[in-house]
């Protein structure tokens, strides 16, 4: 044990110790109460969802279902990283995780992977409920069907319900929410390592995440036309450079309303959010080496 | 094994006052030594710098200037921190872990594992009187037993020097006792202790050496014995002496001319040379 050790060599033990605990926090603080929200949102719009008649009852609750496990994800993973850092530093459990030999990259990177294991499991959850709630509101449409329409239709309506469920297609685009709600809970620690105040963190990273829906549309709109100038393309550089396009997260939409996801455009958008993973937690590693504590 | 444990070479330490262009001087050229082994005490009133030295010592405050090692490994690597047990003052730990399984935490740090880390963990508990306390969260811990589970996290991976900062304040005094004869036997197997405390009488009792430090200087360091201790004077303990025997002891001394000096302990002593070495400076 007495062993000198590599500086740069990270025990795995030890950022699971982190990890493990940063979870165990997290659920003792009960934040999966959180969840018992989307429950309610979920069972409730399914209910709800009985008195459309001119649409597929089916395919609004998938839509309200993926809407929701999108920014449920996002604000559990902002909520739960915002507090991670700063409580530390305040209470001072920091001084005595750190005077341990533990480096401050192993406990920034167990801190993180604890809320990405926080968020790997609420997706989870969410989504077995979501699966849940509509494989009944299926169950329930197809038996109204077969009460009211003849043999011979009835075939071709039940395939229509099939497809508006719950469907294995789903799944990646779930993952891209999952990774998207990972994406800004590194953003978050990386503020989180830069501000004095978890007001702050919170309110800016929820600023990043609207600029991040809405940038793509302003590029459009300010670069149409070729007019613009060249400062402003900097500018419009810079922006899309910093804050990531996070409506390229959002194929599950698409997927939703039946348009298959292409395996290409799958692995070009997690690829694209794993470098920003990356590089944001790189970011508030070199932030925080150099913090004073 | 590097025969030094701590080695602090013209340490200074400046922390920046928010909108001031000033600085506090927390350390101001500070160097000391402690061999492997001995068991040193900093003293100094509030604020002058022990715990920030300290800090500097375990690596998690960066020196403006100067620099600090731990058995000859720089205290800025990770590896310097891998034979120290850490106990900072007013320690606070994680509340929604018992006590049991916040030491299995940092044992996990420490590299421990398994069921030695339980077994250890078992042991430190009942060592610290927390047994029953256990598996309690810490947000129900009293002050005095958030020190004691602090200093059983403290000694958790075997460690070869422990800092200790206040490690009785708000401890019962049976505890502080059972915390002094702790130290006392860390020091019989050989652990090197850097301790600070206001208690003169407990450091007077347990520390090999002391230094005293006002306003981030160190003002005077050495034995205790050639510090405060009273060469021409003997203390003697007795116990169910007969007023008889006192009274004959008394006309001995008088005939042989030596002076019974009526003395509570020589605590007393060190308590006027801390408050002499930091008084004139004010
Ligand atoms: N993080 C910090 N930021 C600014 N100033 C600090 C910081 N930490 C310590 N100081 C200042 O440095 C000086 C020394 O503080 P330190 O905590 O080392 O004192 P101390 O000797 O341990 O005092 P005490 O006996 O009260 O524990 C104080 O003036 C304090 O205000
Ligand atoms: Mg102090």
């Amino acid at each position: 044990m007495n062993q000198a050790q590599n500086p740069f060599s990270l025990s795995l033990r030890r950022i699971w110790a982190l990890s493990h605990n940063t979870f165990l926090e997290l659920v003792r603080l009960k934040v999966f109460y959180f969840l018992l929200l989307f429950a309610f949102l979920i069972i409730g719009s399914s209910l709800f969802t009985v008195q459309f008649s001119f649409q597929n009852p089916l395919q609004v609750l998938k839509d309200v279902g993926l809407g929701a496990m999108s920014i449920f994800s996002w604000l559990l993973g902002l909520l739960c990283t915002a507090n991670l850092l700063p409580k530390d530093m305040e209470d001072r459990t920091l001084y005595t995780i750190l005077a341990k030999p533990v480096s401050r990259f192993e406990y920034l990177l167990g801190k993180l992977y604890g809320v990405f294991l926080l968020l790997g499991l609420s997706v989870l959850l969410m989504s077995l409920l979501f699966a849940g709630v509509l494989a009944i509101r299926e169950q329930q449409e197809i038996a109204e069907l077969a009460r009211n329409l003849s043999p011979e239709n009835l075939p071709a309506a039940v395939a229509e319900i099939r497809a508006a469920t719950f469907q294995m297609n789903l799944l990646p685009g779930i993952a891209l929410i999952l990774l998207k709600a990972m994406l800004c809970s590194t953003l978050t620690l990386l503020l989180s390592t830069l501000a004095s105040s978890s007001v702050f963190t919170v309110l800016t990273s929820v600023v990043v995440y609207l600029i991040g829906h809405v940038q793509g549309i302003a590029r459009e709109a300010w670069l149409a036309g070729g007019q613009a100038s060249p400062l402003l393309k900097v500018l419009v550089a810079g922006m899309a450079l910093a804050f990531p396009d996070l409506q390229l997260f959002n194929v599950v939409d698409e997927i939703a309303v039946g348009t298959a996801l292409p395996a290409l455009l799958f692995w070009q958008v997690a690829g694209f959010g794993g470098m920003y993973i990356l590089v944001y937690f790189l970011l508030a590693q070199l932030v925080f080496s150099t913090r004073e504590l | 094994m590097s025969a030094t444990a701590i080695l602090i070479k013209d340490l200074c330490k400046e922390f920046p006052v928010p909108f001031r262009r000033e600085t506090v001087k927390a350390v101001q050229n500070l160097s000391l030594e402690v061999p492997a082994g001995e068991v040193y005490g900093l003293l100094g009133p509030n604020g002058s710098g022990k715990s920030t030295t300290m800090k500097i010592v375990l690596g998690l405050v960066r020196p403006t200037s100067g620099t600090t090692s731990v058995f000859g490994v720089d205290s800025r690597r990770v590896e310097s921190r891998e034979n120290v047990g850490f106990l900072p003052e007013n320690p606070y730990f994680y509340k929604y872990l018992t006590g049991l399984e916040t030491l299995l935490f940092f044992g996990k740090l420490c590299g421990l594992a398994g069921s030695p880390l339980r077994e250890r963990s078992r042991e430190l508990l009942h060592t610290v009187g927390l047994e029953e306390a256990a598996d309690r969260r810490l947000g129900g811990y009293s002050k005095g037993m958030l020190q004691r589970i602090g200093l059983a996290q403290a000694l958790l991976g075997e460690p070869r020097l422990l800092v200790l900062d206040e490690p009785t304040a708000g401890v019962d005094p049976a505890g502080a006792h059972a915390i002094r004869d702790l130290i006392l036997q860390c020091k019989q197997r050989g652990i090197t202790v850097l301790l600070c405390s206001h208690l003169l009488g407990q450091v007077q009792e347990i520390c090999d050496r002391i230094g005293i430090m006002d306003r981030g200087e160190l003002l005077a360091e050495g034995r205790i014995d050639d510090l405060a201790g009273k060469k021409n004077q003997i203390e003697l303990v007795l116990e169910n002496a007969t007023p008889a025997l006192l009274e004959s002891l008394g006309a001995m001394s008088r005939a042989s001319g030596a002076q019974v000096v009526s003395q509570r302990g020589a605590r007393t002593d060190l308590e006027k040379f801390f408050l002499d070495v930091t008084r004139h400076r004010s």
